[in-house]
């Protein structure tokens, strides 16, 4: 990159106050988009890679002058872009792209607005997520509640799984797909 | 969904192969789409991280879904770096002054000649004329669709635009380009694998005229370093950098996303290569 021999202009001493602010946004939003996006991919490296690529964003397109409401909506907005491509690839869809899709500076809709005070606490706290979890499993039929519960809650391997329920791993592997087939038509488990 | 089929050996191969993605899922590792083989098996699986995640914080409480903090640490120098890389973007390019009894004194009408890099660099009346198509707009390098020839009798809107002649065939072979310059803007016609392309030599960060590196086949901005390919898109941005891990020989990636740059119509007839021009 070029070198800049020229003393510091006007330019660089607006640029340095916004720079302060833009670590105060990302220390105080950082945890609560990650456990957003967590909750909804499930799994820690996709979880760490959505979050990264939201904050590189907002790096370069992020207007750190606007009030913070503002800043915590678009924050949430660009989040629900990269689940959605995220999940796009699932699909086979063609992947959207972060570039193409602006977040925008429209005015705050309530379902970008991410979790509310209390709902954010009450995430928080576990409460939440111990009763979405019993809500879906209930609606299911006892053996697919079962595979489900050993799989997901108890965190064994098929093996073990299979082991637990006195039957092979092969009907184990088919059980839990039946049954998570059936999940997803009873269902969501997150937040909206 | 059809109806729950009895027989266990149903299902049994799309289950197998689900179960590689669920087996990621669960011990913590980044699951593929590899393993999700329909729009059903899509919504089973968001079902599926869904449950897993809830599940965490079900069974240990918040830190389940808390970020590790070593992550957290190393985003936030990240993009302090991106951030003040970004902030050296704005410093405009430094202006040289051109020395005396250089090649381009004076106003430029046709050229044709393939330019040293070293003479690309000294900047002068080449970035004038570049920036030139910007104050004239779009409608300067594109024949209005309705006019737009294709092959054979040129029609000529007193006023509007004409094909001008800038080089031929035979001086562009593949991974090459030529400099060009009309009354109305300059840029490079290059070939791209066979496929002729006029590209404005006009980089779409400040505005700095843009050479070309026969070694790696870009064109390079002397100002801030940005690369565009002979599609005239930005070739070492972020992306490339999380594709490619690198470029060329450059120790960063560019750090924002620029504009494609550019393409003047170009037409190739009898050898010879034309570009769209505006009547001066």
């Amino acid at each position: 990159m070029a070198t800049n021999p020229e003393p510091p202009s006007a330019t660089d001493a607006e640029a340095a106050p916004s720079r302060g602010r833009f670590e105060e946004i990302y220390d105080a939003q950082v945890v609560p988009i990650y456990r957003f996006i967590y909750a909804r991919v499930g799994n820690a490296p996709d979880a760490e890679d959505l979050t990264a690529q939201v904050f590189m964003r907002a790096v370069e397109q992020l207007d750190t002058t606007r009030d913070m409401g503002q800043i915590v909506s678009w924050l949430y907005r660009v989040s629900q872009n990269a689940i959605a491509d995220y999940w796009r690839a699932f699909y086979r869809l063609p992947v959207i792209g972060a570039d193409q899709v602006g977040a925008g500076w429209e005015p705050v809709d309530t379902a970008a607005t991410g979790p509310s005070d209390e709902e954010a606490s009450a995430i928080a706290g576990g409460e939440r997520a111990r009763k979405q979890v019993d809500s879906l499993l209930r609606r299911l039929p006892a053996n697919y509640r079962r595979v489900l519960e050993l799989r997901f809650i108890q965190r064994l391997s098929v093996a073990e799984t299979a082991d637990q329920m006195g039957i092979t791993r092969g009907n184990a592997k088919v059980l839990q797909y039946r049954a998570l087939r059936k999940a997803a038509l009873v269902g969501e488990v997150a937040d909206g | 969904m059809a109806d729950e089929p009895r027989d266990p050996r149903e299902n049994i191969e799309e289950a197998e192969r689900f179960e590689q993605y669920l087996d990621a899922l669960i011990s913590g590792e980044r699951p593929s789409p590899d393993h999700v083989a329909s729009g059903d098996e899509a919504e089973m699986a968001r079902t599926a991280a869904e449950l897993a995640a809830a599940s965490s914080v079900a069974q240990t409480g918040p830190q389940g879904a808390d970020p590790d903090p070593a992550f957290v640490q190393q985003l936030r120098l990240r993009m302090r770096q991106a951030d003040q890389a970004i902030a050296s973007l704005k410093v405009p390019p430094p202006v040289r002054s051109v020395p005396a009894g250089d090649a381009f004194t004076g106003p430029t009408y046709l050229s044709r000649v393939r330019i040293s890099r070293r003479a690309l660099l000294q900047g002068g009346a080449g970035a004038a004329v570049g920036l030139a198509a910007g104050a004239l707009g779009l409608a300067a390098l594109r024949p209005p669709p309705a006019q737009r020839p294709l092959g054979g009798d040129v029609p000529l809107v007193p006023g509007e635009g004409f094909w001008q002649t800038v080089t031929t065939l035979a001086d562009v072979p593949p991974g090459s380009a030529v400099r060009f310059s009309t009354a109305s803007f300059a840029g490079y016609v290059v070939n791209d694998g066979g496929q002729i392309r006029a590209l404005s030599s006009v980089c779409t960060h400040m505005g700095c005229t843009l050479y070309f590196r026969p070694d790696w086949k870009d064109l390079r901005c002397p100002c801030h370093g940005a690369s565009f390919d002979l599609k005239g898109q930005l070739a070492n941005g972020r992306d490339t950098w999380k594709q490619t891990g690198g470029y060329r020989g450059d120790a960063t990636a560019y750090p924002v996303s620029l504009p494609a740059l550019v393409r003047p119509a170009v037409k190739v007839e009898n050898g010879q290569i034309y570009v769209w021009t505006a009547q001066v």
